[in-house]
């Protein structure tokens, strides 16, 4: 797997904010050509007559999903490995909540957040001060959030996939979602005339539903999803890869697992020997980056989880992949887990919620235990009760 | 550059979604994160706190956490923001859209269109919180990478468009 390109959020930090800023220049491009700089056109949407909105973002989800599809499938990324890094926890009911609210905001402002910005940009008085309203609402919330107890955590599902749902291999899953947003854009199309006709507006269709691109992008879309399925074909390793995932754990919930349940987890570190045995994951055995190939994992019975450590997030290799149980990697790698483990955790406010009171005494004692004594911590008493509290934010948004 | 007399048109629909789509994929596969925007807005609100009120930021939990790694500003998303801003003023300016105005409906007045824009802004800030990202980070880039809680946030956003866009009608009609 060549990308992500880790080095540019860790050593090349410089060179990847550059690269941030190109981003986004060509994603503010992008959106003032689309016309949603406009909260004119933003807000058509809602009104029947002009779907722009809905095409612009749906074609823009089914690109760039099938391209990550087709780029997986020949083995040169991790679909699954980028949308743990990408997205967030799935919190069922603060999530549909969150929704409706933006959704509101949007139709009352004229613009979401982004298109806000662009707006400003374009000379938009009411975008600049929709961004403005939408920096004073964060805050808002922030005052909020001891109101508002254990609401925004409620009803956590972890990292959850439509994969993982549906249990369909992500190739196919992208060509389903392709289809069903063609056959959407033409039901949309149909929306259109039906309320451009009720109004009597003086618009030529052919100019309107430009049929050649829309043709175009069409097949375009289709045709890359067709081709990630059919990567599932190839004879290599990239299949497997393509049907199996495996899961993300926070380093707290891999804390928890070696002291609560060490007896469920058997730790693998993939890093240099000589690094691992310095430090190390409670309990890990350390294999080296090739020795995994000597353990004979796809003969295994397969009844504890193989959880396995290196310096970043690891791309479990095939012989893993061949494991029957359940299998792991760390989120962040072994840096995030010496991130976690080896410093200090901060005092929760007097304020803080039993899960984060919980979660401090976790790593607080996993903290002292591990720079105390270099050894393993004993079972923590009892067992927590609450749920584990799982990785905060992670969506591109909520940086 | 030049700033053409009459306004270029909008790309067409599709047309820009696929030019979306790639600056998403690019984005994701270079540097494993989606675009976003509204995560800056926090950053500027703990920023614009400490400047007025340091003492206020350490003792709200919600705002310390964003102090506690670094400066605020020091993130990868106020980066992908910055540029977005620049994109768009390039953009708007090459098209022959860069004009201070207000975008309203003929029935409405420029006071009450800028409240409610504001009103807006606030919600969806607030509403950005509590949904871990906005229509950009948990919506698009969420929605692209098939994460189950970013399809049940987007189709709530258009849920409540629809829900309201009744009450607030007379504002763009």
């Amino acid at each position: 797997m060549m990308f992500p390109l880790d080095n540019l959020l860790v050593e090349q930090r410089e060179l990847g904010l550059v690269v941030a800023v190109a981003c986004g220049f060509g994603f503010g491009f992008v959106l003032e050509r689309a016309g949603f700089g406009q909260a004119s056109k933003l807000v058509s949407q809602f009104y029947g007559d002009d779907m722009t909105v809905f095409k612009v973002m749906f074609t823009g989800i089914v690109t760039a999903m099938v391209g990550l599809a087709l780029l997986a499938g020949v083995g040169l990324v991790d679909f699954a490995a980028v949308a743990s890094s990408a997205t967030s926890s799935t919190w069922l009911v603060p999530l549909a909540v969150a929704g409706f609210l933006l959704g509101v905001g949007f139709i009352t402002a004229g613009y979401c957040p982004g298109t806000s910005l662009v707006a400003a940009a374009s000379g938009n008085v009411d975008g600049a001060l929709t961004f403005a309203g939408v920096i004073g609402g964060t805050l808002v919330y922030s005052e909020l959030q001891p109101l508002m107890g254990s609401f925004p955590d409620m009803t956590d599902q972890g990292q959850l996939y439509l994969w993982q749902v549906t249990g369909l291999p992500i190739p196919v899953l992208a060509l389903l979602v392709a289809l069903v947003a063609i056959g959407c854009f033409l039901g949309a199309e149909k929306l259109e005339k039906i309320f451009i006709s009720r109004q009597q507006l003086q618009v030529d269709p052919a100019e309107r539903w430009q049929l050649q691109p829309r043709r175009w992008a069409f097949a375009a879309m289709a045709g890359i999803a067709l081709a990630a399925v059919a990567t599932l074909a190839l004879p290599v390793s990239a299949p497997a890869a393509a049907l199996r995932h495996p899961e993300v754990l926070s380093p707290q919930q891999v804390a928890e697992m070696v002291l609560q349940e060490p007896w469920k987890v058997r730790v693998l570190d993939l890093r240099d020997p000589k690094e691992c045995a310095k430090q190390r994951i409670p309990g890990s055995e350390c294999v080296g980056p090739t020795g995994i190939a000597k353990l004979g994992l796809g003969d295994d019975a397969g009844s504890r989880m193989i959880l396995l450590a290196k310096e970043v997030t690891a791309t479990a290799p095939a012989e893993a992949l061949a494991y029957p149980g359940r299998l792991a990697v760390v989120a962040g790698g072994y840096a995030a887990w010496r991130g976690y483990a080896f410093t200090a955790p901060a005092m929760p406010a007097p304020a803080a919620s039993a899960a984060e009171r919980q979660a401090y005494q976790l790593r607080a004692g996993l903290h002292s235990a591990l720079t105390g004594a270099q050894q393993a911590a004993p079972p923590a008493a009892g067992g927590g009760t609450a749920a584990p509290k799982k990785k905060k934010g992670g969506g591109g948004c909520s940086g | 550059m030049q700033n053409p007399a009459v306004p270029k048109k909008f790309w067409n629909p599709y047309l820009a979604g696929i030019a979306l789509g790639v600056v998403l994929m690019l984005t994701l596969l270079v540097m494993g994160r989606g675009l976003g925007a509204s995560g800056a807005a926090t950053r500027l609100a703990v920023v614009a706190t400490a400047a007025v009120a340091p003492g206020h930021v350490a003792a709200t939990p919600a705002l310390s956490v964003f102090t506690a790694q670094g400066h605020p500003l020091d993130d990868w998303l106020v980066f992908e923001v910055f540029g977005a801003l620049l994109g768009g003023l390039v953009a708007a300016y090459t098209a022959g859209r860069l004009q201070v105005g207000i975008v309203k409906g003929p029935r409405i007045g420029r006071a009450g269109r800028l409240a409610l824009a504001l009103a807006g802004g606030l919600l969806m800030g607030y509403a950005a919180r509590l949904g871990r990202g906005c229509t950009s980070g948990q919506a698009l880039s969420g929605g692209a990478m098939l994460s189950a809680g970013s399809w049940i946030f987007m189709l709530m956003v258009f849920a409540g468009g629809y829900a309201a866009a009744a009450l607030v009608r007379r504002q763009w009609r």
